[in-house]
């Protein structure tokens, strides 16, 4: 049997490498032991993946979605249904850092096939994740390199590679924006064929060498006749880009930073950590998956529990997978989708090409109140089959004191950790109702009702708005 | 290429129908039609999520005559409408892969009875799809997550059932499709399994079609529907290859059609003419994408052997002659 504190660090690993796991598979993954389950969550292709076949078979609308919410509920069926939680994570970790949205790409297919390029190679490594990136045709169209050409550049994409994708602000110059937009014509799209009414088609990615401005340029120091490809070379090399997505990964993976603008002139919060992310990107060549590895084997991110605000992906997600009724096929993930949205976080449809605000700024008054009412929801829900597990557990322990239900009802849905004035409430309401006992069958409807409403509560709680 | 040459047979392209169509005029990732009389064809849309879900009814030279059904659980409504079949009356019958029900409407659309009971024991069901009647007037179900085929009279008693999960012969992994021949042996497109398995009425194992050993010509990625022409010559939407599939009686691959859809239908033609930007967007592009199949998802064959293919992703339905009296032309021309 596992001990409490395995059991948090392994939910600890789970909340920020997935979307969550129920008590059972904790165990089981306890049972392979921590350092084998990070190799697991690294190394993907060691477990199958979604169905594409019983996906499509099943909900055929959302192969080539004609019109959101169809593709955002495509990808939160993948979040739910995968066998692969850190690579749906990471495909939503770099989601957040390349934000682009439907709102100008106006095209949802493309949107599923950049996500669909994370998930092929955000473990990999960074050089090629850019260069991957600049010839995406959501991208390209989202920051307009099919209207950079030679001797009339447009400035979008070579501004938002180094100001919000790879270095930040302060640490080039604007005429190295503009040498790097040079570098990039002729990195544009072709032609497609028209949507409506057969449907969707995709774009191509095109390189066009009689629009390719192929003079010398100066970039960063370095001087020659760059292409796209060169500039990504240089770019990867900069220290500044090392520490840029180093305190992306720790903003995201493990607690929260200042919001992203002020790095500049705002410290990390832990600057060792930072340094060893660093490290881990220069000894492996800028290789995702080493820096991982380092991450979540490192004490400050284990002991850094509880202290990230989840996202609405994140809330949605983990709740629903919690209480397990969206496994598989069924009607009703666009809701899912559309939840998310009202909760601040409109997947594929990032407010801006700097992407959503973290941390503390999920939260406002109005997306509280949907989220404490969408997961007390679900986890009230005593006819969902993931509720009904837990009811079956505790039930399986016997006969509960108040306080021991409130540690139980804690342990299903985490394990939570929580502040004295939530314990205070939650021993109220079970000490209202006295004694978990299951011995006749209107004990054990009474004690189901009660676990209901516990687990509503706590999922009401503050402590349960952090991951 | 339009026409298609081969064994013996040759297919010739004729024209499609249809386009995409929230409602109305239109189809929405259709799963399934029925080549009713009159020139009339009722096709079923699956729509997405709470959206589209309907039959409509048009005929082969694209009139639109109207929809019945739409979402929710009550009567003649869907929440997952998979396929449609006809009884010699030519009432409507429509499952729901989702509500576990078979739906009866009459020819104009209005609801007669449902029947279907959830679960896994003798008559219920679980996600049933194919339906199609046989000569004595009861309806075959592909029971798929049972992975099994029930027989039920019209209103629902339970006759009899065949078929287990498996991948031997007689084993189903989560059948789609299926029809009848005139000789009333049954053909069953085993989706997971990847192919077609033939039995006799009575649901005896007869013969499969599949991959030609060491060909791959043949090979099929998840066959959705089959049909059987005058002749025995078997067709096989095969969904994942997006193509269609044709055997000889006896199970030997004959030939494959990719779609040819070169001309686009009168509604699609409609929409594109209304569209100047559109206009223009076409022509600066390869259109052959367009003409292909995409998810070919149901096959019908009519008296006169005309093979009609339906595309759950481009909304259409294409359709070929088989042509008897073919002459070749001079190969030298």
């Amino acid at each position: 049997m596992a001990n409490r504190e395995d059991i948090a660090l392994m939910g600890h690993l789970m909340r920020r490498a997935g979307f969550g796991a129920s008590h059972d598979e904790l165990n089981d993954r306890i049972s392979r032991g921590y350092e084998a389950t990070v190799e697991d969550l690294l190394n993907p292709e060691r477990f199958e993946p979604v169905d594409d076949d019983i996906l499509y078979r099943y909900m055929p609308g959302y192969e080539g979605a004609l019109g959101p919410p169809l593709n955002q509920a495509e990808w939160v069926y993948r979040m739910i249904n995968t066998e692969r939680p850190l690579e749906e994570k990471m495909a939503l970790f770099w989601h957040q850092l390349f934000a682009t949205g439907n709102s100008k790409v106006d095209n949802p297919p493309e949107l599923t096939q950049q996500i669909a390029m994370f998930r092929r190679a955000g473990l990999g490594n960074f050089r090629e994740i850019l260069v991957e990136l600049a010839q995406n045709p959501a991208m390209i169209f989202w920051l307009d390199n099919n209207g950079n050409h030679m001797g009339a550049i447009n400035e979008n994409w070579g501004r938002e590679l180094l100001e919000l994708f790879s270095m930040g602000v302060g640490n080039y110059s604007e005429d190295d924006i503009k040498e790097a937009s040079r570098a990039f014509t002729g990195w544009t799209i072709g032609p497609k064929i028209p949507r409506n009414p057969l449907g969707r088609f995709y774009w191509s990615f095109e390189y066009r060498p009689e629009d390719h401005d192929d003079g010398e340029k100066t970039f960063l120091g370095h001087t020659g006749n760059f292409d796209g490809q060169d500039i990504i070379d240089i770019v990867v090399n900069q220290p500044a880009t090392a520490r840029f997505l180093a305190r992306h990964m720790y903003n995201f993976f493990v607690a929260d930073e200042p919001q992203v603008p002020s790095w500049n002139i705002t410290p990390p919060n832990d600057p060792d950590a930072i340094d060893q992310l660093v490290a881990a990107y220069d000894e492996s060549d800028g290789n995702i998956t080493a820096m991982l590895r380092v991450l979540f084997n490192s004490d400050f991110f284990k002991e850094a529990q509880f202290s990230r605000v989840k996202s609405p992906a994140e809330l949605v997600v983990s709740t629903a997978k919690l209480a397990g009724n969206f496994n598989g096929p069924r009607p009703g993930f666009n809701s899912l989708a559309f939840e998310c949205a009202y909760q601040g976080q409109e997947l594929l449809n990032p407010p801006s090409v700097e992407s959503w605000h973290t941390g503390g700024e999920w939260i406002d008054g109005g997306a509280l109140v949907r989220r404490v009412n969408f997961a007390a929801g679900l986890l009230g829900d005593v006819s969902l089959p993931g509720v009904k597990s837990i009811v079956a557990n505790l039930r399986s322990q016997g006969s509960l004191s108040p306080d021991d239900m409130v540690d139980a009802c804690l342990e299903m849905v985490g394990p939570l950790e929580v502040g004295d004035i939530t314990r205070a409430e939650l021993l109220d309401e079970a000490r209202d109702g006295g004694e978990l006992r299951w011995d006749t069958e209107a004990d054990a409807a009474e004690s189901e009702k009660r676990v209901g409403v516990m687990l509503a509560l706590i999922a009401a709680s503050r402590d349960f708005q952090f991951a | 290429m339009l026409t298609t040459v081969a064994a013996g047979r040759v297919f010739d392209y004729n024209y499609c129908i249809g386009m995409y169509g929230m409602s109305g005029q239109g189809f929405w990732s259709p799963q399934d039609f029925a080549l009713a009389d009159n020139n009339m064809v009722y096709v079923i849309s699956r729509g997405a999520e709470e959206l589209g879900q309907r039959i409509s009814r048009v005929t082969l030279d694209h009139q639109f005559l109207g929809q019945f059904g739409a979402f929710g659980r009550g009567d003649g409504q869907f929440i997952w409408p998979r396929a449609i079949t006809l009884d010699d009356e030519g009432n409507v019958y429509a499952s729901d892969d989702f509500l576990n029900r078979v739906s009866a409407f009459d020819p104009e659309g209005t609801f007669i009875r449902s029947w279907g009971d959830a679960g896994d024991g003798k008559g219920e069901l679980n996600g049933p799809c194919g339906i199609a009647f046989d000569a004595e007037g009861n309806m075959l179900v592909v029971d798929s997550q049972n992975h099994r085929v029930q027989r039920f009279t019209h209103k629902g008693k339970h006759l009899s059932s065949f078929g287990k999960h498996g991948d031997g012969d007689g084993e189903f992994n989560l059948p789609w499709g299926l029809c009848l021949d005139d000789a009333g042996n049954v053909y069953v497109a085993d989706w997971k399994n990847n192919r077609v398995q033939k039995f006799d009425s009575d649901g005896n194992f007869l013969l499969k079609f599949e991959a030609a050993p060491r060909s791959g010509v043949g090979d099929l990625h998840g066959p959705t529907g089959v049909a059987v022409d005058s002749e025995g010559d078997v067709y096989v939407t095969d969904w994942g290859n997006h193509r269609l599939q044709v055997y000889a009686p006896d199970g030997r691959f004959i030939t494959s059609l990719v779609g040819d859809a070169q001309q686009p239908s009168p509604w699609t033609q409609t929409y594109i003419d209304a569209n100047p930007d559109i206009v223009k967007a076409r022509r600066r592009v390869d259109l052959e994408p367009e003409w292909r199949f995409r998810r070919p998802v149901s096959v019908r064959v009519d008296a006169h052997d005309r093979i009609f293919v339906l595309e759950a992703n481009r909304h259409r339905i294409q359709v070929y002659d088989k042509v008897k009296d073919y002459e070749e032309h001079p190969l030298n021309l």
